[in-house]
């Protein structure tokens, strides 16, 4: 019963006031999924990409969080093959820190800022994290690489030479092989 | 009994009849009177839309123009009772119930600020001190009338005792004082309304007791005592404590 006063407004919010860098809509064809696109932070690696999200609405939304990831592949340590994110908004307590309070506008926003400032010592990809650490330089480079690929011209399509390097390297390889990123 | 002013329906079976009688402030009220089988015998079935319960004096001789005028004896006893209330609608925002009919004593008056008084007039004492509830941030359950005027309203001594300016239609939109849910986002939800209030003053965030249940319930770090829940307000992390749900 919350849930759908809930995303009503939220939906209405996100259309007339959406937070700056992001958009976010409903799908067509299911309305427990939304869809977000949140624009890379100028002077950072993802600048000029546009990054697509899969937003799932639990059930018992807003006493859950929202399931977030990205469909659009990104190099970041806190952001696995899969497009898993890993945020303690998205996590409820107490390993996490969502509450009602938030909501999906405000975590699209905290997305948008993790992008901007990896949190290194709770990695998600742990060899992401510790070249972001160890040679910034060469992190830069090739999130720069993968914004280029991926995120900037949309309609590229994903190479499989791409995606095998990074399954490799993925700790998480086995799901990775369900979780392929529906990129068009 | 084919009085136009007094009578305005009768069924084909000629067994429900609906009296009209108007009080002195010119409100109209309906008396609907079924006749039993055994009428006059067995006193008629009545309804109207009082505060009181019905309690006619029947015997086989009795007319239904004289249950009329008991009817109108009633709704007349009632006239301050009812000029109390109406009083109360047309010059501030009655946040419940949403449509009060006229047998509803209760009126849940917005203040601002998340802020109300729930007010419940006695049908039979309109004047007198009425009980009251502050709902709202920083204000707890209280019942004082000090210094109050027994010749004025009951809308009156509130605005004196509480030193308020009530919010009125004249001067605010409800959607200011309707304030929503922190957890639904809605004003009503299964026709309740928000009246779990963040006692902080700076939070001040209001939230249905069933969404604010809902949401502590699932905490780990929730303690109960008897049927109470503390937790932590979802928005500024102070303490706030909730009934448990009724089972429904």
């Amino acid at each position: 019963m919350q849930r759908i006063s809930r995303l009503k407004r939220e939906l209405q919010m996100l259309s007339t006031e959406p937070p700056p860098g992001i958009t976010c809509w409903q799908t067509e064809d299911n309305v427990n999924e939304l869809r977000a696109q949140i624009v890379g932070g100028s002077g950072t690696p993802y600048e000029s990409g546009i990054f697509s999200l899969e937003i799932k609405i639990p059930e018992r939304y807003p006493f859950e969080p929202p399931n977030i990831r990205f469909i659009t592949p990104i190099y970041h340590p806190n952001i696995d093959n899969c497009g898993r994110i890993c945020l303690d908004a998205l996590k409820l307590p107490p390993k996490g820190a969502w509450k009602p309070s938030l909501n999906i506008s405000t975590v699209l926003t905290s997305i948008q800022l993790l992008m901007a400032e990896p949190n290194p010592d709770d990695p998600l990809m742990a060899d992401i994290s510790s070249e972001f650490k160890y040679n910034k330089q060469l992190f830069s480079e090739k999130a720069k690489k993968w914004t280029l690929e991926h995120a900037v011209h949309k309609s590229k399509v994903i190479t499989p030479h791409c995606t095998a390097a990074r399954v490799s390297r993925s700790t998480l390889a086995s799901e990775a092989n369900t979780h392929t990123h529906p990129v068009a | 009994y084919r009085d136009n002013t007094r009578l305005v329906f009768i069924d084909t079976d000629f067994r429900t009849l609906r009296l009209r009688a108007n009080d002195s402030s010119g409100r109209e009220h309906v008396l609907t009177v079924k006749l039993k089988t055994k009428h006059p015998t067995e006193a008629p079935e009545c309804a109207a839309d009082v505060p009181v319960p019905l309690v006619f004096h029947w015997t086989p001789q009795t007319t239904l123009a004289q249950l009329h005028s008991q009817f109108l004896q009633l709704v007349e006893s009632l006239r301050e009772f009812w000029d109390v209330l109406d009083e109360i609608d047309q010059k501030t925002w009655v946040l419940e119930p949403e449509k009060p009919c006229r047998s509803d004593a209760m009126r849940r008056i917005a203040i601002g600020n998340n802020a109300s008084i729930k007010v419940e007039v006695d049908p039979r004492h309109p004047k007198m001190l009425p009980e009251c509830c502050l709902l709202g941030a920083d204000f707890v359950f209280f019942l004082v009338f000090l210094c109050r005027n027994p010749e004025c309203s009951v809308l009156l001594n509130l605005r004196d005792v509480l030193e308020i300016q009530f919010p009125s239609p004249a001067t605010h939109e409800k959607s200011s004082l309707s304030v929503e849910c922190g957890i639904c986002y809605s004003f009503r939800l299964d026709s309740g309304i928000p009246d779990q209030v963040c006692n902080d003053p700076r939070c001040g965030q209001p939230f249905h007791q069933d969404c604010l249940y809902q949401w502590l319930r699932a905490l780990p770090s929730t303690r109960q005592s008897f049927n109470t829940i503390f937790g932590e307000c979802p928005y500024c992390s102070k303490p706030i404590t909730v009934k448990m749900a009724v089972q429904k």
